[in-house]
């Protein structure tokens, strides 16, 4: 049996049939998500689900109404800018150091620590922040949260760093800089692109990240991930509403990561190939 | 004052000894050159000399002053990096005023002295570029602009001329040298290519192995190699090397009994050196003899004409020999050639450790 020439055309046509239903697949859910935040209550749940429905914002009205939405997002922005903000402050130093020593394990020790379940921390950091007073604080799910974002911010800017030649790093000491010095002056200026990826992508997890919010924070400071946990009551849960929660906290990351795609990409995969 | 002293400087990586006790005066003002085979220690030794490597043992001293632990920051000596090692996010203006500006050198000082330098380097036009917009010649230019400006004790270079092409880099390297001659400072010059030793260096430390085979003039080094190595590494075509040996009065190749016509002084050192050794004819001390009377007859195996001069090849003594013959000649394959060494041209190694027979 000889096998056939597939011709350009046709591996064109499967290969866009393949995108679109992986398409489908990944993005259903969130469409059933938005469409039932715009759907009248009652459509919410009903079986099988309307696609042809006039669309309202009673959900969005009721959950501004009925909770103290707004809060909760400040909280989770200022709980996810100061985490991702600590990441970068000590995630840059830390991912160049790993690349100017080629000593890696802190690298390894940090990602450890990212793939460990939260619960691992959550009980430890609990009792800790217990006995010091910060449960319920600010201070609390930002530390927390670091170990978010701190490894994801090593981890982006690691290869961006070895990507720079090490005769650049080795000019610049000749030059007459510090150790410190090439960080901000050399190696940062030339790693922007890594930089900008791995700040949006420490944002977009913490922005998610549930469960030390659960546990750590008190109703001043829920975050609107927290928060949202709590509208699933015990057999009244407001679907709608429900569904405009989670299209609104949805939405800075899908925002986010959607103006910043083509950098996301050219980010993550620098240092890939040695141009 | 810009000398260099290095006193029993040992290098190793681990249990890896990359340079065993090494020893080398430099003079303030000498243009140097290291050169070896790859993995010779040459761009180790540079390195070592410019702060981005530490001494395992020993000492450096640049001037007065002992340097072992001294970061590069504070060597004063300036680096031309193979890749050139420009700061690519930075203009051609701000790659040069850098240094400088760290310095806290005054603005207008620091706009002069890029100025001229540029002007030097024939680079004034390109100072608002960044480097990326810059071909590999101008980029190499701009890297010695980089070095020119800060005015240092010492300059190194590493292999800066490997990344261009023959034409540019034989222009370069007149360039260099005429900089050389200009700035009148210590510059120590790293290289694979025994002609950008040749024609560049004040002196050339020919190494292999960690070591110095050889430290003198590049005409010291091609007419009086101190060893086998340095004759078979300096002179292109390599040397040719014949295993040879005194038959009572005569001195002859070993392998077939060719009688080579060698003088009294090389018998006496074959005399002295048990009768055997290693006979070496660079391919340009063969001369052409009309006929067989005190020449070695050869037949041509191949003919590379050069325009300026022809390299012949053959076979003699079983070994594979190379002789440079006057173009006008016109050897052809199988062609029966009559050489002659040149009188006071061949060398003598031992057959031990290829030290020259003196």
């Amino acid at each position: 049996m000889t096998s056939m020439p597939v011709s350009d055309a046709v591996l064109r046509r499967l290969n866009t049939l393949q995108l679109a239903l992986a398409g489908i697949i990944i993005m259903a859910p969130v469409a059933w998500m938005v469409l039932s935040s715009f759907k009248p209550s009652f459509e919410v749940t009903a079986y099988p689900p309307s696609l042809i429905f006039s669309p309202t914002a009673e959900n969005y009205g009721e959950l501004i109404k009925t909770t103290p939405f707004f809060s909760y997002a400040v909280n989770s922005l200022i709980v996810t800018v100061g985490s991702a903000g600590i990441g970068l402050i000590f995630g840059i130093p830390a991912a160049f150091a790993v690349s100017w020593t080629r000593i890696s394990w802190p690298a390894i020790l940090t990602l450890a620590a990212r793939m460990a379940p939260g619960t691992l921390f959550l009980l430890p950091w609990y009792v800790m922040f217990r006995q010091v007073g910060l449960i319920g604080s600010y201070t609390a799910l930002i530390l927390s949260h670091a170990v978010i974002t701190l490894p994801i911010v090593i981890w982006v800017l690691l290869p961006s760093f070895d990507n720079i030649p090490r005769s650049v790093f080795e000019a610049a000491q000749v030059d007459g800089c510090s150790v410190t010095r090439i960080l901000w002056r050399i190696a940062l200026p030339l790693v922007g692109s890594g930089v900008a990826v791995a700040a949006i992508l420490a944002f977009v997890f913490s922005w998610n990240y549930f469960l030390f919010a659960l546990v750590l924070s008190n109703g001043d400071t829920k975050t609107l991930i927290a928060a949202a946990f709590n509208f699933v009551g015990e057999g009244s849960t407001q679907w709608g509403v429900l569904m405009a929660a989670a299209t609104l906290i949805a939405l800075p990351p899908l925002v986010l990561a959607t103006l910043v795609q083509r950098w996301l990409v050219a980010g993550l995969t620098l240092g890939a190939v040695k141009g | 004052m810009a000398s260099i002293s290095i006193r029993n400087l040992i290098k190793r990586y681990g249990n890896y000894t990359v340079i065993p006790a090494l020893n080398l005066e430099i003079a303030d003002h000498e243009f140097i050159v290291f050169v070896g085979p790859s993995g010779c220690g040459k761009s180790t030794l540079l390195r070592i000399i410019a702060g981005l490597e530490p001494i395992s043992a020993g000492d450096l001293y640049i001037g007065d002053d002992r340097v072992n632990g001294v970061p590069a920051a504070r060597r004063d000596i300036a680096m031309v990096f193979q890749d050139y090692a420009l700061y690519p996010h930075m203009r051609v203006y701000e790659n040069m005023s850098f240094a400088l500006e760290l310095r806290g050198v005054p603005k207008t000082e620091i706009a002069a002295r890029v100025k001229r330098a540029a002007a030097l380097l024939h680079i004034e036009p390109y100072l608002d570029r960044k480097p990326k917009e810059l071909s590999g010649g101008q980029r190499q230019r701009v890297a010695m602009g980089r070095a020119i400006v800060r005015n240092p004790k010492v300059f190194l270079f590493d292999e800066p001329l490997s990344n261009l092409d023959a034409k540019l880099r034989a222009q370069v390297r007149a360039e260099i040298k005429t900089l050389s001659q200009q700035l009148k400072t210590t510059m120590i010059f790293v290289t694979h290519d025994q002609v950008e030793a040749m024609t560049m260096a004040d002196r050339i430390v020919v190494l292999q192995g960690g070591s110095v085979q050889q430290y003198d003039t590049p005409e010291l080094v091609y007419e009086r190699p101190a060893n086998q190595f340095v004759a078979g590494f300096i002179g292109s075509p390599t040397m040719n090397f014949f295993p040879a040996e005194l038959r009572g009065e005569r001195v002859v190749l070993s392998h077939d009994g060719t009688a080579v016509g060698l003088n009294g002084a090389a018998q006496a050192r074959l005399k002295n050196a048990g009768g055997k050794a290693v006979l070496g004819i660079r391919p340009e001390h063969f001369a052409v003899a009309p006929d067989a009377s005190e020449a070695i007859e050869v037949t041509v195996k191949l003919v590379e004409p050069l325009g300026s001069d022809t390299l012949v090849h053959f076979e003699l003594a079983g070994v594979s020999a190379i002789a440079r013959v006057h173009p006008g000649l016109r050897p052809r394959v199988g062609d029966h050639l009559y050489l002659r060494p040149e009188p006071g041209k061949t060398h003598l190694f031992d057959n031990e450790h290829g030290r020259v027979l003196s």
